[in-house]
């Protein structure tokens, strides 16, 4: 249970590789913070080194008030379920979560008292006395966050800690970290390229790319609020869609052009428009598949042929070429008319929309959000 | 059913053709491995002298009964149990206090180091024992310049042929010889440890020295136990060192068993004898190495 505060930490790998640049993030107590990005954004190195497992070569990390750049990990008071779980395999379960108290000098009992709770609450009790090498994969991951849980330590760390598990295991595991994060309560920081996990598991999601912050913020902010293209892209699924698009001033407001539909715009970002003087300028327009709708062909629809119709039971996910350009639409299936229930036939002709409240518009040179 | 069958006569085909290429290495291996033992234990109970016109007595267990009343037997028994004694846990600890320290080094530094520790066993027993037989010289010996020039020792002495320190000299060789492949064994093995178990442990509070015997040490103990097992073959079978320098000498007290069945069998061609001290030897490395299995084993498995 404490703070942790990173301020412009960055890491420089000795082969002059930088994987991490001027992080500042501040982590409130019983936190459950979730680092996210594609492969090698730099999450593992940020949390190797919030661990001390990694030299931090600028800035300051403090755990609490303490400064603790150059503290040994054994005194950070830490722990950490690594990816591949890193049990010990020459000892027994109970063992292994005993290992940090044993070092610690605790009382016997108060051990026992320990594991046995920690066995309890991941229900791995009948494996106490097993060697890791007899555990199935996702029990390896219970014995591996219990010998986290036993130490009750001031941050949790857990480096993707689901990966290793199949589908169906990594949406129970993940059900079952929600639930034991109720019940112990402490700082987490969590690293995920998983947008799912992120989304589902964390208080508020850092989003990165290339070692550098794309957006912090809560899951409802991210997903609603995208501060660039990159993480508009990278959280929701399927994708979001962009297209190409030009604002226009007309009158006293702007109207949105984009491939031969003409769209009107909130009140809200007609103000963001015109206080940043713009006549007119290119656009890259954003929208979800979820908030796009079939509509009757009008001034304000997009035509579209459809590729691929895929019925994923309550929604369709339509894949459309519209203009050359490749979208996916998802519609719920009680939306559709009758005949295409089943799916609807390559080749045919649509019109969709989506309304102002829900789209995005990017600079396509900086890609960042310019209605924020 | 003809499915069946046809399958069965793959496999036939199959054992035989492995037999077939198993064949040449048989053929070697019980020429020359499995013939001579059971030979070796088949004399033992002989009077044998490998004479030409002499008949072989059958004796029984005579020969064992009397290398237990032979002084000279008692005795390289007993120096080679020294030897074994003193140099498989010093080889042990010493390989891995060098590994351990340069393993994680740099390539190149770490490959010097191995070199330097594996050159004495590439260089021949021959070649190192030249010049240890100089560096242990009674006259212009290194050691006694050293000796004294350090105040150490007030007169040269002659290390081999002097019984209190000839098995000491024996010993100090037969280290620099046998330390090299435990090394580079250790180097490999230490390297091998998956790091994130290291990292595990620190974060769980383990101090270096913790990490070390807690994590790394049950690691490599499959590695360790087949260093002991060698170093204890290597030791009691010690032979050229003793031929090239002391042929068993002061008074007997650098023999071997190794050593004294050479003598035995072909100095003065009690054939028999020696072979009978061979079963010996053979039984007691059997029994060694299988206290080292049964020991190592509790710790290792996982
Ligand atoms: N020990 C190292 N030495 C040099 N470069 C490294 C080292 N470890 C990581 N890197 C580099 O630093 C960058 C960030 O790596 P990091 O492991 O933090 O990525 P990640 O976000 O955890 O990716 P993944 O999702 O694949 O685990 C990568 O470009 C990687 O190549
Ligand atoms: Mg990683």
């Amino acid at each position: 249970m404490a703070t942790v505060t990173l301020k412009g930490i960055k890491k420089v790998y000795d082969n002059k590789v930088t994987a991490v640049h001027d992080f500042d993030l501040e982590i409130a107590d019983k936190e459950f913070i979730v680092l996210v990005g594609p492969s090698g954004c730099g999450k593992s190195t940020t949390l190797r080194m919030v661990a001390g497992l990694e030299d931090i070569s600028a800035g300051d990390l403090y755990i609490g008030d303490r400064r603790v750049n150059d503290v040994e990990p054994k005194d950070r008071d830490i722990a950490m379920v690594f990816q591949s779980y890193a049990l010990y395999p020459h000892m027994t379960v109970y063992d292994n979560m005993a290992f940090a108290l044993k070092l610690r000098k605790m009382p016997k009992d108060e051990i026992d008292r320990r594991v046995k709770e920690a066995a309890a609450i991941l229900d791995i009790t009948q494996y106490l006395d097993r060697k890791p090498k007899a555990l199935s994969g996702g029990q390896r991951q219970r014995v591996a966050i219990g010998r986290a849980i036993v130490r009750e330590p001031q941050v949790f760390l857990m480096d993707e800690p689901l990966s290793n598990l199949d589908a169906k295991l990594r949406n129970q595991m993940r059900a079952e970290i929600i639930k034991l994060r109720q019940r112990i309560d402490t700082t987490f920081i969590y690293v995920t390229h998983d947008q799912t996990e992120a989304m589902t598991l964390g208080d508020r999601i850092v989003i990165m790319k290339d070692g550098f912050i794309q957006q912090i913020g809560t899951p409802q902010e991210v997903f609603d609020e995208p501060t660039n293209m990159f993480v508009a892209g990278f959280i929701g699924t399927p994708q979001m869609n962009f297209f190409d698009g030009k604002v226009v001033k007309k009158g006293d407001g702007y109207e949105l052009h984009t491939h031969g539909a003409v769209m009107e715009l909130t009140k809200a970002a007609q103000e963001k428009l015109k206080a940043q003087n713009i006549t007119e300028k290119d656009v890259t327009v954003g929208i979800r598949p979820e908030h796009v709708h079939l509509a009757e062909a009008s001034k304000a629809t997009l035509g579209a042929k459809v590729d691929v119709s895929e019925m994923m039971g309550s929604e369709i996910y339509l894949h459309v070429d519209a203009d050359g350009k490749d979208v996916v639409l998802r519609i719920p299936s009680t939306e559709l008319p009758s005949e295409w229930r089943a799916g609807i036939p390559y080749g045919t002709q649509i019109a969709f929309t989506f309304p102002p409240e829900l789209l995005h518009l990017f600079d396509p040179e900086t890609e960042k959000n310019i209605l924020l | 059913m003809r499915r069946s069958s046809m399958s069965k006569a793959l496999v036939r085909r199959e054992t035989i053709s492995g037999y077939l290429f198993l064949l040449p290495s048989l053929i070697f291996f019980v020429g020359f491995v499995v013939y001579p033992m059971i030979m070796c234990v088949y004399t033992s109970f002989f009077d044998a002298t490998m004479g030409k016109d002499r008949q072989d007595i059958f004796i029984g267990l005579q020969n064992y009964k009397d290398l237990f009343k032979d002084p000279a037997f008692l005795k390289a028994l007993k120096n080679t149990l020294v030897i074994v004694i003193v140099s498989v846990p010093v080889t042990c600890a010493f390989s891995l206090w060098v590994s351990s320290a340069i393993y994680k080094m740099r390539g190149p530094i770490r490959s010097a180091f191995r070199c330097i520790f594996y050159l004495p066993v590439v260089t021949g027993s021959v070649a190192v024992t030249v010049v240890w037989k100089w560096m242990y010289n009674n006259y212009y010996g290194i050691f006694n310049y050293i000796g004294k020039g350090l105040g150490i020792i007030e007169k040269n002495i002659n290390w081999l042929g002097d019984e209190r320190f000839a098995l000491g000299c024996i010993i100090l060789i037969l280290l620099t010889t046998s330390v090299g492949q435990p090394i580079v064994l250790y180097v490999s093995a230490l390297g091998n440890v998956d790091n994130s178990l290291v990292e595990a442990a620190q974060v769980d509070g383990a101090n270096d020295l913790q990490v070390f015997w807690k994590i790394k040490w049950p690691q490599i103990m499959p590695t360790t136990l087949y260093i002991m097992v060698i170093t204890t073959i290597n030791s009691f079978q010690c032979f050229a060192l003793i031929q090239l320098l002391t042929s068993g000498g002061p008074n007997h007290s650098t023999d071997t068993i190794m050593y004294y069945i050479y003598y035995q069998a072909f100095k003065l061609y009690h054939y028999g004898y020696g072979n009978a001290m061979g079963v010996i030897l053979a039984i007691i490395i059997a029994i060694f190495s299988a206290v080292q299995f049964k020991l190592a084993k509790a710790d290792t498995s996982y």
